[in-house]
Parts: structure tokens; sequence; C-alpha cells
């Protein structure tokens, strides 16, 4: 087995089990651990590009920390927002968009 | 098979397990702890190629901070919730892994080689200023997005 197919396997199976935890979660920290687990997939993705352009590929590094900051602040925010205005962080809870289960 | 190639396959092995973990535990705030090892296997992978700065990104930056942070709300809202994988989605997890493992497995056969990285991390903070630039005002605007959320809603 090569090295690159070692860490796209790797990356890919980190990815489908976080896609697994968000589908599978009743609650937003559930979902929010499984976003930052589809970010540390991204950061084996990108490991590969070092051998080709280090310096583009820690720019994307750096952009996806940065985007994975936001998309916390953002998380953070709204579970303490949801857990303020219905007593609860399910999903259930939350009664305005998405799909009707 | 070099000695390399053996630690980034014994490391990613945790790593998907670690990340297993996060799926199968009940308590959140077990899988925010499996997260951060699994970041933490990921940075480690990183240390095999002697990546340094990102291995230092990833483990003071990524699971110092967003890391600790998403424990600490997990500790804070801790309770476990029903919580059931779904079956159904199992089997086309499992078809999507098997077609894109084998077309790696054919395709992807090169080793990965690090070279020159001390040049281009020099070089980053010069040639990507602006976007760090951009990237720092985003943070503040979000950070004053969710004060302004957050004082919004009445207790």
């Amino acid at each position: 087995m090569s090295q690159l197919f070692v860490i796209l396997a790797t990356s890919l199976a980190i990815l489908l089990i976080a896609y697994l935890t968000a589908i599978s979660s009743k609650d937003l920290i559930r979902l929010l651990i499984s976003l930052e687990l589809m970010f540390g997939s991204v950061f084996l993705v990108v490991l590969p590009m070092f051998s080709l352009n280090p310096s583009t590929a820690f720019a994307i590094v750096v952009l996806t920390i940065f985007t994975s900051s936001s998309e916390l602040l953002i998380l953070i925010t709204a579970i303490v927002l949801l857990d303020r205005t219905k007593r609860g962080v399910d999903m259930e809870k939350v009664s305005v968009g998405g799909e009707v289960m | 098979m070099n000695f390399a190639t053996l630690m980034i396959e014994v490391i990613g092995a945790f790593a998907v397990l670690s990340a297993i973990g996060v799926l199968l535990t009940r308590d959140n705030l077990y899988a925010a702890l499996y997260m951060s090892v699994t970041m933490l296997l990921i940075s480690a992978i990183y240390a095999v190629y002697n990546v340094q700065q990102v291995v230092v990104l990833i483990a003071f930056v990524f699971v110092g901070a967003v890391g600790m942070i998403t424990i600490a709300i997990a500790a804070t809202y801790r309770y476990v919730p029903t919580r059931k994988v779904n079956i159904v989605w199992i089997a086309p997890v499992i078809i999507v892994f098997a077609v894109a493992s084998y077309f790696y497995y054919k395709f992807a056969t090169s080793n990965i080689e690090t070279q020159g990285l001390n040049l281009a991390f020099e070089r980053f903070s010069t040639d990507y200023a602006l976007l760090i630039v951009f990237l720092f005002s985003l943070i503040i605007l979000m950070m004053l997005s969710a004060i302004k959320l957050a004082r919004r809603v009445e207790l």
C-alpha cells in the first residue's frame, strides 16, 4: 500500500464516520463534534499537497482552522440561544426549517 | 514497506478507531474526548512527515482551543441523549468507502515527499498577508455577531 492511499483512505473513513455521526445525532453538541471531525478529514486530505505546493497547502490549513473556529463560535452561540429559548439542545426542539421527520 | 508507511498505517488505524468511538459512545463528553484524540492522531501523521508547523497549529490551536471548548460545552450540557445510529445509512457508507478505496488503491500509488517546507513557510506571511488580514477580520466579525445575537435574546 502506498502512503497516498493510506492517507486518502483514512481521510475518507473519518469523513464518512463524521457524516454518520451527524445523521444520527439528536442534539447540537454531537453535531458540533461531527463537524469538527469533518475538518479533521480535511486536514488529512491537504497533507499530500505539501509535496507539491507547500505554501498553498499551508494557506489551506490556516484557512481551514479559521473556518472551523468561526463555525465553532456560531454553533456555540446557537447552542446557548437554543438552550435559553427552548430549555434544551435537542434537535427536536428546532421547529423552523429542515425536513419534517 | 518502509517505517514511515507503517507508522502512518498504525496511526491512521487508531484515528479511524477513535472516530468510530465518537460515533458509538452515548455520552457527549466522551465523544468530544474521542474527537480530540482523533485530531491529535491526525497531527501525529503530519509529524511523521516533519511538517512541524502544521503539527503545532493542529495540536495547540485546533485541539488546544477548539477541542477544549467543545469538551467544556459537552461537559456543561452533559446528559445522555437518545441517540441511535441509523442502520439504513451504514450500507451506502460502506459502498462509497469500498468504491473510493478501490480507486485510491488503483491510482494513488505514489509516496509523499515533503521538501522545501522551511522556504515555503518563510514566504507564507508575505505571499498570503491579505488572506491573513481577511481571516482575522472574519473572526472579529463573527465574534461581534455572536455577542450581538447572544444579547438580543432575553433571559
